[in-house]
């Protein structure tokens, strides 16, 4: 069962990658097995050809400032709800809690026209998606933060306390320090579903401003009929992703399922 | 010393910093989450003659419209079969899996890894490359039962009544090993002293797993469960993407519903799309919360 599991998984992209080294006659005629020739043409065409350079840039730029304002806004938040007691404290919790069960899908229309011409007008560029991102991943940030900030230590903060720390210097120096795990949980976690949302990004970005899951089905769309050239596209966006898996395996897995894991 | 220290930080608790610290993410989440689904409510009740004029008020006409339109039926259906199908079916194997895996084996991390890798890839990517499995003529899937029959030709994704099920198997392959790491990380938490009391007790294994595994396991599972419903409700991006060149209703879901009414061409219907949303909304909320509120009573 295991192997045959293990087949159903990696079978698929051994197939593609083994499609995206053949030339497009061999893949019509024989799709099984290994190619009759293994070429690197393809691969070289998509680099040349595609856009893909232009989406990597576009997507990395915007996934770690989206990143950065969701974790710098859950930190803070999550830091008041471990360390301070206020009246209301649990109900807002609830509120951001309950963002997790909010379909993005019920926030397309309104967001389309609070980003459109009418209002903000950011629609079409990059900045568009960073506000929808950041907002829709505090819900699990914060969750997970709040529980890493409730972990440490009273005496520490107490300590500090005595010294004259102020709330700030407590958050800055004692926390943020002592919750470095769970913040590089946090980021990857939400790296990882910025990298892949599609939604958000095909409602909110226009032509000629793309990320690299929008970019894929447009190639897709394009060379259709190249069964060939479309692997060697999906090949190229994936290697640099199992790479960084290859390596940071553990902690990846681990970032993605903290929020799930009480 | 405690109360002392309770002082200490209570002296220093200014209602100034609490807004400080949370006004930054209220303000995000506030614009960006709450406005928007406040938005989406009000909307419901309004209706667009064109998506240019402005609208106006019209009641419950979006809600009654909703309830004899049998495109919003067959993609309630639909969810429901993704809903089913990831409790009856991904959550079994997943559990299958991770109790396989438990047993002392070699290659526990490799096979982790391995299962868990799908998560990593974007959805986009995963839909294009098994539209070309499906591929009728010479796609992999094909392909392999040409190998048992030689003439054999099928149209996967193109046959109305079994598009979504082939999908089904897409999105299995998305997120069984998923649901594996997580049994995996629930089972590593039973303590092994259980089991050797329990086989000192002369019980066979299929007792141990009824009697200490799948209790101690309910935690994972209920979370596995919630994920799945709430992942089910919300399924968007492969049934999107996958299509197929097929009559896009026949295998609509809740979300991609929403999105066509309102952003396809020559749609526009942002009214009668948002009541669809707003019920989407109600229904994960209804499923869902009391899922989570038995939760306290048990531990």
């Amino acid at each position: 069962m295991l192997i045959s599991f293990l087949l159903f998984t990696t079978y698929p992209l051994l197939w593609m990658t083994l499609t995206a080294l053949r030339s497009e006659g061999d893949a019509q005629q024989r799709p099984l097995g290994l190619p009759a020739q293994w070429t690197l043409d393809n691969l070289r065409e998509v680099f040349a050809s595609g856009n893909f350079l232009q989406a990597w840039q576009n997507s990395l730029l915007l996934c770690s400032v989206a990143v950065l304002l969701a974790i710098a806004t859950a930190a803070l938040a999550a830091f008041a709800f471990a360390q301070f007691r206020f009246r209301g404290s649990n109900v807002l919790f609830l509120l951001f809690l309950l963002g997790m069960m909010i379909p993005v899908h019920v926030t397309l229309i309104p967001l389309n026209q609070l980003l459109g011409a009418d209002a903000l007008n950011l629609k079409g560029g990059l900045c568009a998606l960073i506000g929808p991102y950041a907002g829709f991943a505090l819900p699990v940030s914060i969750l997970i933060l709040r529980r890493a900030f409730e972990a440490i230590p009273q005496e520490l903060l107490d300590a500090g306390a005595l010294d004259g720390c102020s709330q700030w210097q407590s958050f800055w120096h004692i926390g943020l320090p002592l919750a470095r795990p769970a913040l590089s949980t946090v980021l990857i976690f939400n790296f990882l579903t910025m990298w892949n949302e599609y939604a958000f990004a095909l409602t909110l970005l226009g032509p000629g401003c793309q990320t690299v899951p929008l970019a894929i089905t447009e190639f897709k769309g394009e060379h259709d009929l190249r069964i060939t050239s479309v692997c060697a596209a999906l090949l190229l966006v994936l290697i640099p992703l199992i790479l960084v898996y290859l390596f940071a395996q553990k902690q990846i897995i681990r970032g993605l399922t903290a929020g799930s894991i009480k | 010393m405690n109360i002392s220290s309770q002082s200490i930080r209570q002296g220093r608790f200014r209602f100034s910093d609490v807004c400080l610290f949370l006004a930054p993410a209220m303000l995000l989440y506030a614009v960006f989450v709450l406005t928007p689904v406040g938005k989406s409510i009000q909307n419901s009740f309004l209706y667009w003659s064109s998506p240019l004029l402005e609208p106006e008020f019209c009641g419950l006409r979006n809600f009654r419209e909703l309830f004899g339109d049998p495109v919003f039926w067959l993609a309630l259906r639909n969810n429901f079969f993704l809903l089913l199908g990831s409790l009856l079916v991904q959550l079994p194997i997943a559990l299958g899996i991770a109790l396989l895996l438990h047993y002392p084996t070699w290659g526990q991390t490799f096979f982790r890894a391995a299962f868990f890798t799908p998560m990593i890839i974007p959805t986009a990517a995963i839909a294009a490359l098994w539209q070309y499995l499906y591929e009728p003529q010479n796609g992999a899937c094909t392909a392999l039962i040409r190998l048992f029959r030689a003439d054999f030709t099928y149209a996967w994704l193109a046959t109305p009544g079994t598009s979504l099920l082939w999908i089904f198997v897409t999105i299995c392959w998305q997120y069984i090993g998923f649901h594996t790491v997580l049994f995996m990380a629930g089972l590593s938490t039973i303590p092994e002293e259980l089991y050797e009391a329990a086989r000192l007790d002369g019980a066979s294994e299929l007792q141990i797993c009824r009697r200490i595994i799948l209790p101690c396991l309910k935690p994972t599972l209920a979370v596995s469960a919630t994920l799945s419903v709430i992942g089910s409700l919300k399924y968007f991006d492969l049934v999107y993407l996958m299509g197929g060149g097929l009559p896009e209703t026949s295998r609509e879901v809740l979300a991609t519903y929403v999105y066509r009414l309102a952003f396809d061409e020559n749609q526009g219907r942002y009214g009668y799309g948002s009541a669809v949303a707003v019920f989407l909304f109600l229904l994960a909320l209804l499923i869902v919360i009391p899922l989570q509120l038995r939760k306290p009573d048990r531990n």
